[in-house]
């Protein structure tokens, strides 16, 4: 029915209510409503440690327009955004609710010293917090199995980077549009873990989104121009990302095959008109368009080349500006990839319009340990035929984008910059699994479990086997060496800090077993580590191991072993 | 028209002071193993989506719901986490299907608050970081205010909340899962520590670990998976006011408005006389009166001498946490709406052993995600499946 959103900014002067309340504002408007005419509001919000608020969805609730309402906070990651637009949908396909408001908010530029704080315990308690791994790692180590399966080139993937900040360059919210970028300035731009430069990377935001959506008997009431959500999908991979190849998004493409069957979509390529994928970094599109079965495995780097995914292009895709250009305030970017959809589909998108009257239109999120995929199909069609014109519609977004932006010297001199810290510590239990694990790592020795119903051998190892769920079957030592499935070189601290030397972080697949682990390589010049090469635990000396991952002091290559 | 939906299986591990050597991961797999052995169901082929219950601070992990499909066999799988109690999940996974997106439904959510060193620091991060961090010390604190604001309008005492206590923790005498059954009075309670007066120390439920799932099917698979089904009759869920500065203190009217979404969906008019068991929320034991009000099942001015004459226990007219509720099955934060899920449904199915009530048809179950939230929901369970 309606959609709006806040400016997306690095700082925003607003707390988070005052976003979620101005987008909401904005979206209400937007069909000409008011609060009275929502029966539940559905949230979403990333991280508690970006506000520092514990239930932080509570907090929010009614700077979202839910006091006195039905309200659920919903969470996937980096693919909440998009999949608070599917909450919307289910309630009000359930007859729970006739009008639903759905709102996305993030504030990420609480977190002291840097957002990625927050990243920092994204990674598993136990194996892989103690190396210290900082976010860039594990989309480095995904960029680079991506370009080394299909030999890629980096200019067509930087191609991605240029379309989006052009394009965001009309967007009225966007915090990084630039309409005279090109591709040797993304090329040119600082290393922060190889193959993943600057302009690579999408950045740090604070920002709201909100949509209305309605049930076809309210939508009628609402509006004569109503969009339809005409299909929805979402699916979540193990967290066990280190026991998968990271070269293709299978989570994504379940989950566009959810959509696409809900939404009588046959045949992707020739149907969807537009597309919204996910990019917070510029390989994310094309890995996304391909999940997506828009383009076949490997071949959407050279349509971004080609210039098909322009917005005059045969398959427009972020004509938004995308998070690399509108920028990415996490819950609400994908959102506002939803929202893109409204207004195009409606001819509302101003400088942005794409050209030709689209009819269908998919947005796609992804997040977590590059695990979860979130699709929702929005099409012109999909509901009875309406009859009623009782409102005019205002065009969106509207003309002032709600939002005050705020420099890092201004808000250090601002009344009501307060800080705080949160104490949070804790101690957890390693489990059976990984306690026995630990107990063979301090011996020297790495261990996996057998899983005889999909023989594998799981290394990390568990109780418990994820595919065929029944009990594992019996402890079995592995070799303590392996090849290296995909590596980076990584120049920055997690706080952005440059680092002295640089660290190697490595996905390890380790002989003998079904899966590896993340660690680090040492003894080896960084420009000689290739994808495969063999490589060997380097242990420290027994007195100093104390049952931890650390007890692997690093990887190094095997000698006489593969380059 | 929207199909019914029934809970088909339920599972639970935990519920303990500690659970030391199991990791969350395996906690939650012991948990769902019993769901799936209970409901008949094959995981990997029957279950169309998973929804899990958590919050980021209490697990330790940003974006916890990357760590849930494995030891739920949800790899590959919709799956989707709820910020908040379970009972949202099973509001959720009622929507799930009822929207025709799925036919069955794993909900789940666990504690391991033992993990969980500074827990009191982490709830005070609930609190507004500009307004009242730097003004309240403790989230018990907020507690203290919203109860003696609810004896001040109800003319409740404390020894009536004291009585409330001791019978839950009586109750659990015949809870084999609760983590604190004692053989309490309420003079024993009346005399221990107030912490944020009227708030005594042995009102508030002592933390426990623990894993609920619960296996939701819509009425076409339900004939197939069980022959004793207990159906979901309604469903509500509602927000207050989470602001301090803005809240109607000494009443859970989020609760009221929850319960009077539930009742008119399961077709219910007169909650007192129709319900015949309640498993509300109890973290503090003032709770459990002031949730018995908002579920319409007592008139304030008759709390008083339900509490007196034992009409609250399980054998009298209107059993309320036959479970011993949280203050003695412990606080299982997130697990907690499941937890009283998980008693209706021993009830009702009648596998409640020495502490079933007999002739339970109906029974209501009700949330709350703990202070400072101002968020609730309830469902109402029943052995017949009730108004289309």
């Amino acid at each position: 029915m309606g959609a709006g959103m806040t400016r997306f900014m690095r700082r925003a002067q607003e707390t988070g209510k005052e976003l979620a309340w101005e987008a909401s504002r904005a979206a209400l408007e937007s069909c000409e409503l008011t609060l009275d005419a929502v029966d539940a509001v559905c949230l979403t919000s990333a991280p508690d440690a970006f506000d520092g608020v514990h239930m932080k969805g509570e907090y929010l609730s009614d700077g979202a327009g839910a006091f006195g309402r039905p309200f659920i906070r919903t969470y996937v990651g980096g693919g909440s955004g998009v999949f608070t637009a599917i909450q919307g949908w289910y309630t009000v396909a359930s007859g729970m609710a006739d009008v639903v408001l759905v709102v996305a908010e993030e504030k990420m530029s609480s977190t002291q010293p840097h957002p990625q704080a927050a990243f920092l315990t994204i990674f598993d308690n136990v194996l892989e917090r103690p190396l210290g791994p900082n976010l860039l790692w594990i989309f480095a180590l995904e960029m680079n199995r991506y370009m080394s399966a299909y030999g890629l080139d980096k200019r067509d993937i930087a191609a991605v980077a240029v379309k989006n900040k052009r394009n965001a360059a009309d967007h009225p919210a966007a915090l990084l549009g630039r309409s005279d970028i090109t591709v040797e300035d993304v090329l040119a731009s600082e290393t922060l873990a190889w193959p993943v430069q600057r302009l690579d990377v999408s950045p740090v935001s604070d920002g709201a989104v909100a949509l209305v959506l309605a049930s076809e008997e309210a939508a009628e009431r609402i509006t004569d121009r109503p969009v339809w959500i005409q299909g929805v999908g979402w699916n979540l991979d193990t967290a066990y990302w280190t026991n998968r190849d990271l070269v293709f998004p299978e989570y994504v493409r379940n989950a566009a095959r959810a959509a696409y069957a809900m939404a009588g979509v046959t045949e992707p390529r020739k149907q969807i008109h537009i597309a919204e994928p996910y990019d917070p970094f510029d390989y994310k599109e094309l890995h996304h368009l391909e999940g997506l079965m828009l383009f076949d495995p490997g071949t959407a780097p050279e349509a971004a080349r080609d210039g098909v995914l322009n917005r005059d292009g045969d398959l427009p895709s972020c004509p938004s500006g995308g998070l690399l250009g509108v920028g990415n305030p996490i819950a609400a970017a994908g959102l506002m990839k939803v929202a893109e959809l409204f207004w195009q589909l409606r001819g509302e998108a101003g400088a942005r319009q794409v050209p030709g009257s689209p009819e269908r239109g998919v947005a796609q999120a992804w997040g977590d340990l590059m695990q979860v995929g979130t699709v929702v199909v929005l099409g012109n069609e999909g509901g009875p035929p309406t009859t009623a014109t009782r409102l005019p519609d205002s065009p969106t977004p509207p003309a002032s984008t709600p939002g005050h932006p705020l420099t890092e010297a201004e808000f250090r001199g601002a009344t009501g910059a307060v800080e705080d810290a949160v104490d949070a510590r804790y101690a957890w239990d390693a489990g059976v699994a990984i306690s026995r694990f630990l107990g063979g790592l301090r011996e020297g020795r790495i261990l996996g479990r057998e899983c005889r119903g999909c023989e594998r051998v799981l290394v990390p190892p568990r109780m418990f086997c994820e595919r065929c769920f029944r009990g594992t079957d019996a402890w079995v030592e592995v070799e303590p060496t392996g090849v290296v499935q995909t590596f980076s070189i990584c120049h920055v601290s997690w706080d952005m800090k440059p680092l002295e030397t640089p660290e190697i972080p490595a996905v390890i697949a380790i002989d003998g077993s079904s899966g590896g682990f993340l660690h680090v390589l040492g003894e080896v010049d960084p420009q000689e580590v290739r994808v495969g090469m063999a490589v060997e635990a380097v242990w420290k000396p027994v007195a100093e191991r104390t049952g931890s991952i650390l007890d692997i002091a690093y990887f190094r290559p095997v000698r006489g072993g593969a380059p | 028209m929207e199909p019914r939906v029934a809970i088909v299986g339920v599972g639970h591990a935990g519920f303990a002071p500690i659970t030391a050597g199991l990791s969350y991961k395996e906690l939650m797999f012991q948990a769902a193993e019993r769901a799936y052995d209970d409901a008949g169901v094959d995981v990997r082929a029957d279950v169309d989506s998973f929804v899990c219950c958590s919050e980021d601070f209490l697990e330790g992990t940003s974006i916890f719901d990357e760590y849930v499909p494995d030891q739920l066999g949800a790899v590959h799988r919709p799956v989707q986490t709820v910020a908040g109690d379970g009972l949202f999940g099973i509001v959720t996974g009622t929507m799930l299907i009822r929207s025709g997106v799925a036919n069955v439904v794993v909900v789940e959510a666990h504690s391991k608050v033992s993990d969980v060193l500074t827990l009191g620091s982490i709830e005070h991060f609930a609190l507004d970081p500009v307004w009242n961090r730097p003004l309240v010390p403790s989230v018990l604190a907020v507690a203290g205010l919203d109860m003696n604001a609810f004896l001040e309008r109800t003319g409740l005492t404390e020894e009536h909340c004291a009585l409330v206590a001791a019978k839950n923790r009586c109750n659990a005498l015949d809870n084999p899962r609760a983590a604190y059954p004692a053989d309490l009075s309420g003079d024993d309670v009346d005399d221990s520590a107030p912490l944020w007066w009227p708030l005594r120390e042995l009102e508030v439920a002592g933390r426990a670990d623990g894993c609920v799932v619960v296996v939701l099917a819509a009425e076409d698979r339900v004939r197939d998976l069980t022959e004793a089904p207990v159906w979901l009759l309604g469903a509500g869920w509602s927000s207050g006011s989470p602001t301090l500065e803005s809240r109607t203190w000494g009443e859970a009217d989020f609760v009221r408005r929850a319960a009077q979404r539930a009742y008119a969906m399961a077709g219910i008019r007169d909650p007192a006389e129709e319900i015949d068991l309640a498993e509300v929320d109890d973290t503090y034991a003032y709770k459990e009166l002031q949730h018995v009000e908002a579920l319409g099942l007592a008139e304030p001015a008759d709390l008083g001498d339900l509490v007196q004459e034992g009409d609250l226990e399980p054998e009298g007219e209107l059993p309320v946490n036959v479970s011993g509720g949280a203050l003695a099955q412990g606080n299982l934060f997130e697990a907690n709406g499941l937890a009283r899920v998980l008693e209706c449904v021993e009830q009702l199915r009648g596998e409640a052993g020495e502490r079933q009530v007999e002739d339970v048809q109906v029974a209501v179950a009700q949330s709350w995600p703990g202070v400072p939230s101002t968020s609730a929901a309830v469902v109402v369970l029943g052995r017949d499946e009730g108004p289309s």
